[in-house]
């Protein structure tokens, strides 16, 4: 419902730039002018054909060249040599982009951050000197004079115009389409942390190569069309630095991670730098990589993510920080005391520690630490700084492995399985640092959660109003990540955890930092939680939030078990009262 | 015979080259390999040093009267420091927004900014050259350039193997210029400040370095050092605006295959890149000479992305 | 048409208009546009200024002359764009003349025989006439109709000009050169020259072919091409480069690799190796004795053209580019002359109907003929062979252009 109101709109705005660039293509007062149109949208899907692959998934390509000098040599090589018209050649040349975007691919995302950007780049520079090695450095389209629009030939450089524009809509409602579904989801999941992606359960690779064979038919298709425009292909025009550059550059000008910023970005970018180079070329020859190098140093500068969102912002300054959108103060009061639950440690084993150990050269971080966690019951870890308590966590999760000793949950041992197949049986976690979407909504952040265990996109739209629900966000579910308070950031946070229905949730530091009315707030919504059903495991530095919301404390300190027992109890014992405060203080006690 | 000269030509060749690329390697790997700057405008800066070196010994001349062998290799030499003053200030008003302590906290959005940053540089670098300077292909003419210092004969009569004079030049002064940063990095008070505040920023700061400081000075160094190989390459390349990129990969294959954070690794990287360059043409037709070293580079970040010296591996 | 120029006014600042005659001449009419699309920048801009340099005297001769006759009068103008460096930017170029300049009614150009033929896919569409100093196969092998290439094409040069210096050579050493080495850029002329020989058509002939090396220019390091040189030992190197700089670095490791100085005989192909600026580039003695087969040069008989350019420009010489461009602005003033329209459909017409034989603009021409085919060749075209002998390029083939004796490079 809600995905369809945003195709819906998306459609109504692509109708407007359909209208305003057809006029301005017949207003255009000669070929010129219409081919500078023609550009304006060639670069606006190869922006968007970026955009599918880098804007979303964070993945820098700076190869993009290469899918479009396939595509561009594809349609002019089967008409050169097979005499297959480009109205089949493009489609063809999509194929081959998305074929070599799959080949890139898969050797491609072992890489991360700066390997994979140089690793693209090295792709289309190789291709190019391959093209000249086999003697295409200057392949022409043949003039076809018996039945020119047969062969995509036209005279009218304004049929080029709207073929051009047709293209542009097709590659909007793909990206459309991407956005607004689990795809898009999964891929910013992946730029965010691809840790915690794999850790939810989103099956990076596979999101990120469709993701590079999406973006890669489409830019393969729209260099296709630009060799038809081109009349003769050359290498260094199709394969060259500034082809990939400028796709690159368009979306971040015009703003990242959304179809609209490679629209936007073209449209400003392509007449400015064609205007001076016509205007100015003959005097300053360079002055169209010159303007867009120095809009791409103000806008990283300046607005990091681009015009759009500048914009964006600008329009909903008024808007935005209206308070009253915000948790109000009787939402966030202390609802009081919990009740007492005195079965809440009688329920069957649901994970057990063993004998769980982890040394990082001499020493030992974690060892030899054992407990139960019942079903239905809330275990707070806690201990000083330094106890071990995160890398017992990162054991839990399967970031690291254990030198010795299980983990048993649900009757399965979980040493061994990575994070992916861990979230897969059923945990969840939140992350001691939230990194929340900014750009998104809360409702659109926490079905990145939900996707995990959602057959169908209405099960997980479903799965993420219920867990805004039990978090208490409700109602503010169309509201901006970025315009939250930490306290709401958190419970986001939480409520995506919680969206992919685990039956045990792992919570890492997720008091730290709140103040205490806050605090008191967050332990009921824990609470909460537990009592719908939901195992939990906190990790806590501080202790006196946990006494109230823990059924039972485990103790740690220097790696290794100190105390275990009800809170109650455990917060007298002289040993860990040593532990926290220092002998002094217990001798006091 | 013909073989064994064809062999021992490329090897030369290879190992000159390979000096000169080792010293541009040295310099990319005190910002990408210490500090993990991804500087996409490093062969552009590279590029810079060329026409420094040109406009000291030929354009503007005053460095003519030295003679055709120490002029240029003075004029290499002052581009270093000029070049240090451009890198110093680009990192001090530009790079230093993407990079260091600020950034730390938001690991992908980080580099991305990065590689953007330097990217858009590059692009006002290279088209701003060729508004400055033009298209045509420039060169430093010195009788250096196209005569040859002889070995040989040997076996015989017929196997001769050519030393460029000013490859061999180039070189030489390459091993000396790297020998001098290894030294000043590892052994003087600076150097290991800096070496320290690139490594380990935070660290740094509870040592009393002044971290901000310490890293314009060695994205300084790091400019400076590539623009004086820049020079030495002019010796007997020639260059137009747009010859950064081609070095661009040379550089960073180089760095990776030395490994990170090793000075010396990286002049090695460098070295072993001249020499895949120029043996390649022994097998291969001489079009495909740079995707030889494409090939290599994208071997190198598959199978071995720590580096063939690296001595540690990446940070996740 | 008057409203469609006033605009094309503001336009027609994009490119550099150099108006010649005008008001000074007080002739009838507005001006009749012929255009000049060569390179002014890059690698290839000498050339291109060369051209210009031919084209404005034309322009200039025929203007004081009493403009077009058959048109009251009406001078020429002379609009001239950028081809730039490389392919993609001659085919932009081109495109913005068509689409600015729609009164113009014939072009010459683009020197690189690759510029031309992406210009000319432009030109065909547009139905511009073209005139072209190229040499490459390919610009008279697509069908097009408003292609005229005014020299042989390179396959032919080396067919006409290869059987002639084996003569020279046998003359001079008493034996037939046995082997040859090409070493070739990959733009469209050096191939189409070195076609018959790759492709074993001139068998006859009984070289073999040591080796073949295709380089990409710009070249940046000719150390392994002049190996095989040298390792190879051919009688004859083929040198079949483009650009003035390519030139340079060759010939410098040719005399690095001590080959120089006649002990390996050296033939290009094309224009540039005669170029003005190697004297300085390369120097004269690097130079000496290199050969090079070209599509036109000034050469015997055009004694009184080659003076003017020479007092109007300054060059020491007069290249190909120079009298072949000049004469290339003729045959536009001739065809309009015979079409008596300003139309370009009509100045097409007039030219592929040419027939001259020493008249007219054909003294312009080696073999002072122009005769058309359908495809747009010139079949009377005919070659000129040109040696460096003390500092100056000098025509040595055939006899009716030479002005000096070949002399065959040898130790």
């Amino acid at each position: 419902m809600e995905r369809r109101t945003r195709i819906l709109r998306s459609l109504g705005i692509l109708a407007t730039i359909g209208v305003i660039y057809v006029t301005l293509v017949f207003l255009a007062p000669d070929q010129y002018y219409q081919l500078m149109l023609t550009l304006v949208a060639v670069w606006a899907v190869m922006g968007i054909s970026w955009n599918t692959l880098s804007g979303y998934s964070g993945l820098i390509s700076f190869g993009h060249a290469a899918f479009f000098g396939l595509g561009a040599y594809t349609v002019v090589l089967l008409q050169v040599h097979w005499g297959i018209t480009p109205w089949i050649g493009i489609p063809l040349a999509g194929c081959v982009g998305a074929l070599a975007g799959l080949l890139i691919g898969l050797p491609s995302f072992r890489l991360r951050g700066h390997y994979f950007a140089l690793a693209m780049l090295a792709y289309p520079l190789a291709l190019l000197y391959i093209f000249e090695w086999l003697g295409y450095n200057e392949v022409a389209i043949p003039m076809e004079r018996t039945n020119p629009v047969a062969y995509m030939q036209f005279g009218d450089m304004r049929i080029y115009a709207l073929l051009a524009f047709v293209l542009l809509s097709l590659a909007v409602i793909v990206g459309v389409l991407i956005e607004s579904s689990r795809f898009g989801l999964s891929l910013l999941a992946i730029k965010q942390n691809e840790l915690a992606a794999e850790a939810a359960g989103i099956r990076t690779l596979r999101w990120k190569l469709y993701a590079i064979s999406t973006s890669g038919a489409i830019a393969g298709v729209i260099g296709g069309f630009y060799a038809v425009i081109l009349l003769v292909v050359t290498p260094p025009t199709v394969f060259g630095m500034l082809t990939s550059a400028q796709a690159l550059i368009v979306t971040l000008f015009g703003g990242i991670s959304t179809v609209w910023g490679p629209v936007l970005g073209a449209a400003i970018l392509i007449p400015l730098s064609e205007t001076l180079h016509a205007e100015l070329g003959n005097v300053l020859p360079g002055i169209q990589g010159v303007v867009f190098g120095v809009a791409i140093v103000l806008v990283i500068l300046l607005a990091p993510e681009g015009l759009i969102w500048k914009l964006r912002d600008f329009a909903m300054r008024g808007r935005e920080t209206d308070v009253e959108d915000r948790l109000s103060a009787a939402d966030v009061a202390d609802p009081g005391p919990l009740p007492d639950r005195p079965h809440a440690l009688t329920g069957p084993v649901l994970l057990q520690v063993e004998n769980l150990s982890k040394s990082f050269g001499g020493l030992q971080a974690v060892q030899d630490v054992s407990f139960d966690v019942p079903e239905g019951s809330v275990i707070g870890i806690i201990g000083p700084n330094g106890a071990g308590k995160t890398t017992l966590f990162n054991l839990l999760n399967g970031f690291q492995a254990p030198d010795r000793g299980r983990v048993v949950f649900d009757g399965e041992d979980l040493v061994g399985l990575r994070p992916s197949g861990i979230c897969a049986r059923g945990i969840g976690r939140t992350f001691q640092v939230a990194r929340p979407f900014r750009r998104l909504t809360i409702l659109r952040n926490v079905l990145v959660g939900a996707y995990v265990s959602a057959e169908t996109d209405e099960i997980a739209l479903q799965h993420a109003r219920e867990a805004i629900a039990l978090v208490g966000l409700e109602g503010h579910e169309d509201r901006i990540a970025s315009g939250l308070t930490s306290m709401e950031q958190r419970l986001m946070e939480l409520a995506r955890a919680l969206a992919s229905k685990p039956k045990m949730l792992f919570l890492d530091e997720i008091l730290a930092g709140l103040g205490q009315t806050e605090v008191n707030r967050m332990i009921h919504v824990i609470r909460a939680i537990s009592d719908n059903g939901t195992t939990i495991l906190i990790i806590e530095h501080t202790m006196q939030a946990m006494l109230r919301l823990a059924d039972r404390f485990v103790v740690l300190d220097h790696g290794a078990l100190l105390a275990s027992g009800p809170p109650a109890e455990v917060v007298k014992d002289p040993e860990v009262i040593e532990a926290y405060l220092g002998k002094r203080w217990r001798d006091r006690a | 015979m013909i073989l064994s000269e064809n062999f021992l030509q490329a090897l030369a060749a290879g190992l000159m080259v390979g000096c000169l690329y080792g010293l541009m390697c040295t310099g990319l790997g005190m910002i990408f390999g210490i500090m993990r700057v991804i500087n996409f405008a490093q062969g552009d800066l590279m590029m810079l040093g060329m026409y420094s070196t040109w406009y000291m010994f030929a354009g503007f001349g005053f460095l003519a009267f030295l003679g055709t062998y120490a002029g240029p290799i003075a004029g290499a030499l002052l581009t270093g420091p000029l070049l240090f003053v451009v890198g110093y200030y680009m990192h001090k008003f530009l790079i230093v927004h993407v990079t260091g302590l600020r950034t730390s906290d938001s690991e992908g959005e980080g580099h991305y900014a990065q590689l953007i940053l330097t990217l858009g540089i590059a692009l006002i670098l290279q088209n701003g050259g060729l508004i400055l300077f033009g298209s045509e292909p420039t060169s430093i003419r010195t009788p250096m350039s196209s005569s040859a210092w002889v070995i040989g004969p040997l076996w015989g009569d017929f196997v001769e193997v050519f030393i460029n004079q000013a490859r061999a030049v180039g070189a030489i002064v390459s091993i000396g210029v790297a020998v001098a940063l290894f030294f000043f990095v590892t052994r003087t008070r600076l150097g290991k400040a800096l070496q320290a505040s690139a490594d380990n920023a935070e660290a740094a700061i509870y040592m009393g370095i002044n971290v901000d400081r310490a890293h314009h000075i060695a994205f300084g160094i790091g400019t400076g050092v590539t623009a004086i190989a820049g020079g030495l390459v002019a010796f007997y390349y020639p260059f137009q605006p747009y010859v950064g990129i081609e070095f661009v990969i040379v550089m960073y294959a180089g760095v990776v295959l030395g490994g990170f954070g090793s000075i010396i690794g990286a002049f090695w990287g460098g070295m072993i890149i001249g020499l895949v360059q120029q043996m390649s043409t022994l097998i291969l037709p001489i079009q495909l000479q740079n995707t030889a070293i494409f090939v290599v580079f994208l071997l190198v970040i598959f199978l071995r992305p720590q580096g063939l010296f690296g001595r540690n591996v990446e940070r996740v | 048409m008057t409203t469609r120029r006033t605009m094309l006014a503001t336009a027609a600042a994009v490119a550099m208009t150099l108006p010649f005659g005008g008001a000074a001449f007080a002739q009838e009419g507005d001006p009749i546009q012929v255009g000049l699309i060569a390179p002014m920048s890059g690698p290839w801009a000498r050339q291109g200024e060369l051209m210009r340099l031919g084209a404005e005297l034309a322009v200039k001769d025929i203007n004081e002359a009493g403009g077009i006759k058959a048109l009251d009068g009406r001078p020429l103008e002379l609009v001239i764009f950028d081809a730039g460096d490389s392919a993609e930017k001659a085919k932009n170029a081109a495109q913005r003349m068509v689409s600015q300049h729609p009164d113009l009614v014939a072009v010459t150009g683009s020197w690189l025989s690759s510029f031309t033929l992406a210009v000319s896919e432009v030109t065909e569409r547009a139905e511009l006439p073209m005139l072209t100093l190229s040499y490459s196969d390919q610009i008279t092998d697509r069908g097009f109709k408003y292609i005229f290439q005014m020299p042989m094409t390179g396959t032919n040069q080396a067919k006409n000009s290869l059987p002639a210096l084996m003569e020279v050579a046998e003359a001079a050493t008493g034996e037939r050169p046995k082997t040859t080495g090409i070493i070739a850029d990959n733009t469209a002329s050096s191939e189409s020259f070195a076609q018959p020989l790759r492709t074993g058509e001139m068998d006859d002939l009984g070289l073999e072919i040591k080796f073949d090396e295709t380089f990409t220019p710009p070249l940046s390091d000719a150390t392994s091409l002049i190996q095989q040189a040298r390792s190879q030992r051919p009688d004859i190197l083929m040198m079949l480069a483009t650009a003035v700089p390519d030139d340079k670095l060759l010939l410098e490791k040719v005399n690095e690799f001590r080959l120089g100085g006649g002990r390996m005989p050296i033939i290009a192909s094309g224009a540039h190796i005669g170029a003005p600026e190697m004297v300085d580039n390369v120097g004269p003695e690097l130079m000496e004795g290199v050969m090079s087969v070209v599509g036109n040069w000034g050469a015997k008989g055009q004694e009184e053209i080659i003076d003017r350019f020479k007092e109007a420009t300054g060059e020491p010489w007069m290249t190909q580019d120079s009298i072949a461009t000049y004469g290339d602005i003729q045959v536009m003033a001739y065809a309009l002359e015979q079409a008596g329209e300003a139309d370009r459909k009509a100045v097409a017409k007039a030219i592929r109907s040419i027939d001259l034989d020493g008249e007219g603009p054909a003294q312009y021409y080696p073999g002072q003929k122009i005769k058309f085919d359908e495809a747009g060749h010139n079949v009377a075209a005919d070659l000129v062979i040109i040696q460096w002998q003390d500092g100056v390029p000098v025509p040595i083939y055939p006899e009716n252009s030479a002005v000096a004796e070949p002399i065959w490079p040898q130790q």
